[in-house]
This record gives structure tokens, C-alpha cells and sequence, in this order.
């Protein structure tokens, strides 16, 4: 079977099941809500947004310098910092600092999905663990994460109690509450324990080095703050140059990703350090005495030379567009690769090397445009598809600065 | 190296019409032009009508789109049947789908008939082309084939200029959104304004008396390309508001820039017809829980899509019509 067919197989496999539709529409029901809800509260995101799409072109036009400054802020804060310019660099830096047989606690990141960093750990021989719930219940499920903030936006509450029931060997009920309480307590002993934390950022202030990391659980906190090593994956077009700049845009991602204001954002800049013995400055105090983060290239420099398709890059992770794509809708992140809809398109055709897979999800979007009208930094996902068509139809899906 | 083997069949399909037989459907010029024959439009213009092949062969796409979506859903799939039909093709034979569209053309070109009415109310008397109308192409920047699709436009652009045309009036969404953005991009000198019919009767719309026959709910379906590509929002939306008999609903959110895509956007509808189909019915059934009787969109492949959704859903007495139907419906006699 053709790559196409098998695709097409899939995303018609994903229409036809009723309790992805029913999940995703109750999600899109519940999100129109409340990003309305919150829109209305703090109205000046509207503007705000505008200013962030200015920031995000700045950024990506120079994401080589910022990458550059950042690194030696981090170093100036005494954390360790590195660009990885291929997926392959990026592992074999992760693998010198983890080694194997290691407890490995993670946090919630799409650029860490994208270089499939816990099948590679786990095949160094690490203990895993995902700890948002959503990225949770995917792996436990053997899954993959079919939204970018709600990784199991498509798995009912049913599902998840036979999944916890299964693994606690306990009858878990089909109530959230009990869900969650589940597991908290499954995870609470893997924090403690863990001797490695890995988490992704939100936006990176080039200036002070300073990562973002937004979250509702709390889950990232404990992941970044109890081991004693923290490394943070980060792809290079999370860099704005300043902590200003980046806070804007952190406003504008939470907001657009449907709330008022999210439960925790950690500003994370250095090892965790004390001076309150005779004014000397000691790292690993309560939290990491190390702190690394990567800088992940992996083809976001030439992507930035291809006018349409550096778009792409101006992405907060918002998820807001998945909510008002009709394919979506009935689909989920089958319609995608690694990245959804027409962000998937491009990551395919330019990342991955699939011009098969590239064309396939590229010819799945509808150019109806609905996702560009709810973007807060106004990405034409249309252009991009119709871009990535070309490309492939081209033969130049490996020349994306082309 | 190209790599013209990762078009979808459906889409190529589509493509290869547009350039052996300059429409879409590849079905015969003439054909696409019979709705005008008694109308009595001047060939020669300085303002013409352009039609558009969604409208001049509207059966025809709802006879192709009905078998593509019955092959669809069996084992074979449209990908294998849809390339089998332009083998056959090549070999001089009559395809299966050209014999699906050479029927059925009972009430060809309605809302350009329609169109046409309305316009005339107003005084404006455009020319057509007819047979001679060439296709936009526009399929062709969606399939992806850029540097065709930028020819083309050159094309269209000279053999348009050369006839001394000055304005433009198009119906069709997606094909007014091309004669735009081709001609500002290639910054062709002495460029021909472009109008949709819309913005033209919503200008003019003080001028007209617009009464329904019987009062009726009527909602308004926005085409992606209309109100997200050409930004015409408000135009169709002030004209229901003037017809009097009607009264007027919206879905709560799903409206102008929000509109859902009836699921024929873009070819998509040749590269998953099932799935195209589950979306009209998507989109039916919010337009549907407004309560409105008569659905008013203002694109062939929406009122292809939505009449789709709604024989799916088996609704009944619920219509689908475009809005220079409603409007050449509602001209009180003078």
C-alpha cells in the first residue's frame, strides 16, 4: 500500500470513530468558551498578539544570534548550554549527560515528541516517566499525543479508567476526580526519586537566558525543581531577545491556549544556587545543581529562508487552531506528523524527509482558512500547504529555502 | 526531479481537465454556456460576467461528485478509479466519468440566470463570453503546480486584456479570488477592476425593492473564499437584511469569518470524498439548528456540498439556494 493510502486509511479509520468525534467536540465546545471567556477579561491580549507576531518574525529572522546570546547567558548564569544542529547531535548530547539506567522524569514538550526522546531513553535503558496527565495516559496507552496541549484530547474518561485499572490492579471508577487522584499518587514517589528531570520551554529570553515553562498541573515544577540534574529541550524557534519580549509572548500563548491565566509559569535561568553561608555562592541547593538546555536546530535554519514557510515558526503551541479546523475535528492529530495540520505539513516536508507523508497531510487541509482567522500571530496555514504542495509536486521538499 | 506522483489521483484529475479542456469537469465549452442561449448577452464588453466553471456545469459536478463519493466508499476507493478514468482518457475512449456528466443538466445555471436578472435590474447589461470564457486555473495553485498556474494567469490576463475588457464582474468565489490575486501579483499594466456580484448588488442595494413571496427563515452559509479570502462579510449579509418577508438567523458562532468550511474546499472534495462528505453534514446541521428553512449560500460547491448534507440527513422541505436566486426571487415587479 502506497504511503498515501495507508494515511488516508488511517485519517478515515480516526472519522468514522465516534468517540474521537465526541471527545473533540465537547473539547471544542468547552475551548470557544473559554477563550472567549478570557479574551473578554483581559481584552488588550487582542493587540498584544500583533505586537508578538512582530517579536516572532524579528526572532526567527535572527535565531542564529539569539541562539548564540542565549547560550552564553546560560553559561554566564553557570547552566550549561549547547546547539544541536541534527535530532542526532541532540540525543547524543542528552545521552552523555543521562547515560542509562536512570529514573527520568519528563514534563509535557512537542519538540521532545518530535525527536522521539522517550523511545530513545527507554532504549538506552531509562525508566521513563511522562507526568502531565494527558502525555501519561498516551504512553501508558502506547500511544501518541493527538493535540498539542491535550495530548488525550480524544480519550474519553472510560478509557482511562480501565487504563488506571489495569496498572494499579485496583477497580479505578470513571469519575476525573478519582483519575487524577490516581495519578498523582502513582507519580508523587517518581519525582522524589528521579535522578533526571526533562522538560521543554514555552519562549526563551535570549537576554538572561531565562526559559519559560506554563503549566496548569504542577507537574513541570516538580520535573524541573526536585532532581538534582534538569535538562531542557528546546527548539530554536522559542527565542525572543529579551525577557520582556518574552514575557508577551508567554501572555499571549496562555491566553489563546484558553485561559485567563494558567496555574504556574516557572522562570528557570540557572542551576538552583544559595549564598547564605558567609555570602558564597553554592549551586544545588533545593533544586538542580545542574541545569543544561539544548537548542535544537534540526533543519530550523534552513526552514527560516523559505518565506512562506517560516510561518511555521511563529507558533506559540497555542492549539487554538486544531479547535477550529473542520478535518480536525473528525480526525485529530491523524491529520499531522508529529505537528498537526498544516504545521504537520511542513514539519513532514522539511524535518522528517517523508515528501509521501509531506504531501499526504499537505493535501488533507482544506484551505478553508479558519485556523489563520483564530491565530493570535495570524499563521496562513492555507499558504503553507499550498506551499508544501508545491515543494513535494516540485521534487524540492528537502530545499525549503528554495 | 519532479515529482508529480504524490497528487492525489482526484485533484490530478481535476488538473489535467483544466488543461486539455480548459474547465474543470472536462466536459465541452459549449455545454458550460447553454444557460445563457436566450438571454441575449453581448459577447463584446467592456464589462463582462464572468461565470465560472463551478456554475456553468453544476449538474455536471453534482453527477461526478455523487459517483466519486459511491467509489469512495467501496474497496476499490476513488484514487485507483479516478486515475483509471484518465487512462482511459488517453487511450481516446470515453471515460467513465465523462459519461456520468455528459447527463443530467436539468436546471443548469439557475443562480447565473439569476445573476444575470439582477444585474439587469440594476441597469447593467455585462457581456459573457460563453465557450470562450477561459478557466481561471485557480485548481492549479491548490494542486500545487505554481509556475502552470502563474502561466495560465498570463494567459487569461492578455486574452481578457486583448478583448478590451475593462471590468469584471465574477460569481464564483474561488474564481473571483484568483482574477484578483493573479492580477495584482503579476502587476499587469492597465489591470481590469474585478467585482463580485455580491459587492455590486450591495452598492447598489437602495435601489432595489426587495420582497420574498412568503415569509421564511432563511440563514446565510459564508464559502471560505468569499468571506476569508475576499473579506465580504457584510455585503451578502446587507442584502438579506433588505429583503423584507424574511426573517434572518445565524448559527451562534459559526458565522462570517468563523463560518465552518462545508468540507469542498480546495479540490478536497476529489482527495477525500467520504470525509468531504461527513463535513457537509457537519455544516448542515449547524446551519440547520438555526430553525431556517432556506439555506442561502453564494458557491456552486457549497450548494453542491450543503444539498449533499441535507439529503444525507434527510431533511425535508429545507432548501438550499444561492443568493442571486434569492435575490432575482424577491425583484418586485415595476
Amino acid at each position: 500500500m502506497s504511503v498515501f493510502s495507508e494515511y488516508k486509511q488511517e485519517i478515515m479509520d480516526a472519522a468514522h470513530n465516534d468517540r474521537v468525534r465526541l471527545a473533540l467536540s465537547r473539547a471544542i465546545l468547552s475551548y470557544r468558551a473559554n477563550v472567549n471567556e478570557a479574551l473578554k477579561r483581559f481584552p488588550h491580549t487582542i493587540e498584544m498578539a500583533k505586537e508578538v507576531r512582530e517579536i516572532k518574525k524579528r526572532s526567527i529572522s535572527e535565531m542564529e544570534k539569539l541562539a548564540a546570546q542565549a547560550c552564553e547567558s546560560i553559561e554566564y548564569n553557570k547552566g550549561k548550554a549547547y546547539i544541536a544542529k541534527t535530532v542526532k547531535d541532540c540525543l547524543d548530547i542528552v545521552d552523555k549527560l543521562v547515560g542509562s539506567s536512570k529514573l527520568i522524569v519528563k514534563s509535557k514538550s512537542m519538540t521532545s515528541e518530535e525527536i522521539d526522546l522517550r523511545d530513545h531513553l527507554e532504549r538506552q535503558g531509562n525508566e521513563v516517566y511522562e507526568t502531565d496527565l494527558g502525555e501519561f495516559i498516551i504512553q501508558k496507552l502506547h500511544s501518541r499525543p493527538m493535540h498539542i496541549l491535550s495530548p488525550a484530547v480524544h480519550v474519553p474518561k472510560e478509557d482511562v479508567a480501565k487504563l488506571f485499572s489495569e496498572i494499579t490492579g485496583e477497580k479505578i471508577p470513571a469519575d476525573i476526580a478519582t483519575l487524577v487522584g490516581t495519578a498523582r499518587k502513582l507519580l508523587r514517589e517518581k519525582f522524589i526519586l528521579a535522578e533526571v528531570g526533562i522538560s521543554g520551554s514555552n519562549v526563551v529570553a535570549a537576554d538572561t537566558g531565562t526559559l519559560f515553562v506554563i503549566e496548569n498541573e504542577g507537574n513541570a515544577r516538580l520535573a524541573t525543581g526536585l532532581p538534582p540534574i534538569h535538562i531542557a529541550i528546546v527548539g530554536m524557534e522559542k527565542l525572543v531577545p529579551t525577557l520582556h519580549d518574552a514575557y508577551k509572548v508567554a501572555e499571549v500563548t496562555w491566553r489563546y491556549a484558553n485561559y485567563t491565566v494558567p496555574g504556574y509559569v516557572s522562570l528557570i535561568s540557572s542551576p538552583s544556587k544559595t549564598g547564605d553561608i558567609e555570602k558564597v555562592t553554592t549551586y544545588g541547593a533545593h533544586g538542580p545543581k545542574e541545569l543544561h538546555v539544548i537548542f535544537l536546530d534540526a533543519g530550523r535554519t534552513q526552514l527560516a529562508k523559505n518565506p512562506i514557510l517560516s510561518q511555521a515558526m511563529y507558533c506559540l503551541r497555542c492549539g487554538g487552531c486544531l479547535y477550529e479546523c473542520p478535518v480536525f475535528a473528525l480526525t485529530a492529530g491523524h491529520f499531522g506528523d508529529k505537528y498537526f495540520t498544516a504545521n504537520g505539513a511542513v514539519w513532514a516536508a522539511t524535518l522528517s524527509g517523508n515528501p509521501e507523508k509531506a504531501a499526504a497531510v499537505a493535501y488533507t487541509c482544506l484551505t478553508c482558512r479558519r485556523c489563520k482567522v483564530r491565530c493570535p500571530v495570524e499563521i496562513d496555514g492555507p499558504a503553507m500547504t499550498v506551499e508544501v504542495r508545491r515543494l513535494v509536486t516540485e521534487g524540492k521538499q528537502t530545499e525549503a529555502g528554495s | 526531479m519532479d515529482n508529480k506522483g504524490l497528487i492525489p489521483p482526484g485533484l490530478g484529475y481535476l488538473a489535467e481537465n483544466i488543461r486539455t479542456r480548459d474547465n474543470i469537469l472536462g466536459a465541452s465549452k459549449e455545454e458550460g454556456a447553454k444557460w445563457a442561449k436566450n438571454l441575449g448577452l453581448p459577447k463584446q464588453s467592456e464589462t463582462v460576467f464572468f461565470a465560472g466553471c463551478g456554475y456553468q456545469f453544476s449538474s455536471k459536478l453534482e453527477a461526478a461528485m455523487g459517483l466519486i463519493r459511491k467509489m469512495d466508499k467501496t474497496p476499490i476507493g476513488t484514487d485507483v478509479a479516478i486515475g483509471l478514468a484518465g487512462f482511459q482518457r488517453k487511450l481516446g475512449m470515453e471515460s467513465l466519468m465523462f459519461r456520468v456528466i455528459g447527463g443530467g443538466d436539468t436546471e443548469e445555471g439557475e443562480p447565473l440566470k439569476a445573476a444575470i436578472k439582477v444585474l439587469n435590474r440594476l441597469g447593467i447589461n455585462p457581456g459573457y463570453l460563453a465557450e470562450e470564457e477561459p478557466c481561471c486555473g485557480g485548481l492549479l495553485h491548490y494542486v500545487g503546480a505554481e509556475k502552470e498556474y502563474t502561466q495560465r494567469a498570463r494567459q487569461v490576463i492578455s486574452k481578457l486584456t486583448s478583448r478590451g475588457i475593462k471590468n469584471i464582474i465574477s460569481i464564483v468565489p474561488s474564481c473571483t479570488y484568483s482574477l484578483k490575486n493573479t492580477f495584482e501579483k503579476l502587476e499587469m499594466e492597465s489591470s481590469i477592476k474585478v467585482d463580485h456580484f455580491c459587492e455590486v448588488v450591495a452598492r447598489n442595494i437602495n435601489s432595489l425593492h426587495l420582497h420574498f413571496p412568503r415569509s421564511v427563515k432563511v440563514t446565510y452559509h459564508d464559502p471560505c473564499q468569499l468571506v476569508r479570502y475576499l473579506g465580504l462579510v457584510d455585503e451578502p449579509r446587507q442584502i438579506l437584511h433588505s429583503i423584507t418577508g424574511i426573517e434572518f438567523v445565524e448559527p451562534q458562532w459559526t458565522k462570517g469569518q468563523w463560518a465552518t468550511c462545508c468540507g469542498g474546499g480546495g479540490g478536497f472534495e476529489a482527495v477525500f470524498p467520504e470525509m468531504s462528505e461527513m463535513l457537509a453534514v457537519n455544516r448542515t446541521k449547524e446551519l440547520l439548528e438555526t430553525g431556517a428553512r432556506i439555506i442561502v449560500t453564494h458557491c456552486p460547491g457549497c450548494i453542491m456540498q450543503l444539498e449533499t448534507g441535507l439529503k444525507a440527513l434527510k431533511a425535508e422541505n429545507i432548501k438550499v439556494l444561492d443568493l442571486a436566486q434569492i435575490v432575482a426571487t424577491s425583484l418586485e415587479d415595476k
